[in-house]
């Protein structure tokens, strides 16, 4: 399941993100309940979580979700319904605005609080600690953006952060570039 | 030298990591004579006086952890809301009228430094998050004054008094460097972060450790924490 995180209010974005992946064939699980329910897991399907106007805190580092629920974020909004979809997802693909060069900390809440699908254990990755994954499911990780933006820069952090997750980078797009990201979502 | 000291940690200051090393940073700043005013992101209501004071001072040091690769979502929406001025806002030397400085425009460029702290031991960790620092001083109309970059930290708030003043005793010292330079090129500095990686026999060592005398410290805490679940539930799983 490709899981794609719109936290802009530009809906022309997950618009033409939309009619893409349609035409390639791909069905969008949001749209059918029964079709959600059949192909949960499969390739083929995709769903867009439009929350550029959700509750969605910053992370406040308080590791209740390592150390006290773990699993569980202690911040009980908008984000809880995004994190269980996480569990099934193949690849995440965030929408963010920019901001100072990089995303603007709405896209970066997205990140920041995905802590709970890690565990506190940690374990040697490569040559690097890295913390264990709770779930067994692994989620690549692609990142559209809005505006102006280091996108070298960006590059560089988005296969920085799904190495986190020993998963890689679907890479990084502009808005104006929906099209090459729709050839990385499979 | 007179700085702004900003810890851009979430996390309360009770229990921040952060701030307990920046206690140390500001003693060995008093060391070289310098003086910092502290300041808590995690506290909204300080917001806005930083804000005002911002571009008036000549040094501002920001401390933060590394939060997935960078800095922490709520770090950002404070400087995003920061007033940037434009270059040419900047009136060069500050001017010292009867003994106090003007209040005009900004003066000159401020330097602007940070302390990146990690839980993760290995400087490679942080280089990612360092790259973004340097590129956020330029953003924000700044001087860059260089990165103290430092892992293994996550410990700070979980282990007893004694051991905690032993972990954050070593940022005296760069505090006093600090204070003294106003930045943190020296190479002394450069070298605080330790390895960039662990050879190979110390990741055998390590690795051995995190299964044994890590996972039974974890667990303690999270028992203290009042945790009934094993620490690798999958409560989403279905």
């Amino acid at each position: 399941m490709i899981l794609i995180v719109n936290t802009t209010t530009d809906r022309t974005i997950t618009e033409n993100l939309h009619a893409a992946l349609e035409q390639n064939g791909f069905s969008d699980a949001g749209a059918d309940a029964k079709k959600e329910q059949k192909n949960k897991k499969g390739n083929n399907v995709y769903e867009i979580v439009e929350a550029g106007e959700s509750r969605i805190s910053p992370c406040i580092g308080c590791n209740y979700c390592w150390l006290k629920t773990p699993g569980i974020c202690s911040i009980r909004d908008d984000y809880e319904e995004i994190l269980k979809k996480m569990v099934h997802a193949d690849q995440l693909w965030v929408i963010s605005g920019t901001a100072l060069g990089f995303m603007d900390h709405k896209g970066k809440n997205i990140y920041d609080r995905i802590l709970p699908l890690a565990t506190m254990y940690l374990h040697f990755k490569g040559k690097q600690m890295r913390h264990y994954r709770r779930y067994k499911q692994k989620m690549d990780f692609g990142l559209i953006y809005s505006g102006e933006a280091e996108k070298a820069y960006l590059e560089r952090w988005n296969g920085r952060a799904a190495l986190n997750f020993e998963s890689r980078s679907l890479g990084v797009f502009s808005k104006e570039e929906i099209k090459e990201a729709v050839t990385c979502m499979h | 030298m007179h700085a702004l000291i900003i810890n851009g940690s979430p996390r309360v200051k009770k229990y921040s990591n952060t701030d307990k090393i920046l206690e140390k940073i500001i003693s060995g700043m008093k060391d070289s004579g310098s003086t910092g005013e502290l300041y808590e992101i995690s506290d909204r209501k300080q917001w806005e006086e930083i804000r005002e004071k911002f571009y008036h001072f000549d040094h501002i040091l920001i401390a933060l952890p590394l939060f997935v690769e960078c800095i922490p979502g709520l770090l950002l929406e404070f400087l995003e809301t920061l007033p940037v001025p434009a270059k040419d806002e900047f009136a060069g030397e500050r001017k010292v009228t009867e003994g106090s400085e003007t209040d005009s425009a900004f003066s000159k460029k401020p330097v602007l430094s940070f302390l990146l702290q990690s839980g993760f031991a290995e400087g490679c960790q942080l280089r990612c998050g360092e790259e973004y620092l340097s590129i956020l001083s330029g953003k924000l109309g700044c001087e860059y004054g260089g990165t103290l970059v430092k892992g293994n930290n996550f410990g700070i708030r979980l282990v007893e008094e004694k051991d905690r003043e032993k972990m954050v005793l070593p940022y005296q010292r760069m505090g006093q460097i600090y204070g003294e330079e106003g930045n943190f090129f020296s190479e002394e500095c450069k070298k605080f972060t330790g390895p960039e990686q662990f050879p190979g026999w110390v990741r055998v060592m390590v690795g051995l450790m995190f299964k044994t005398f890590a996972k039974k410290s974890f667990d303690k805490a999270a028992k203290e924490w009042g945790c009934t679940k094993s620490l690798k539930d999958r409560p989403y799983e279905t």
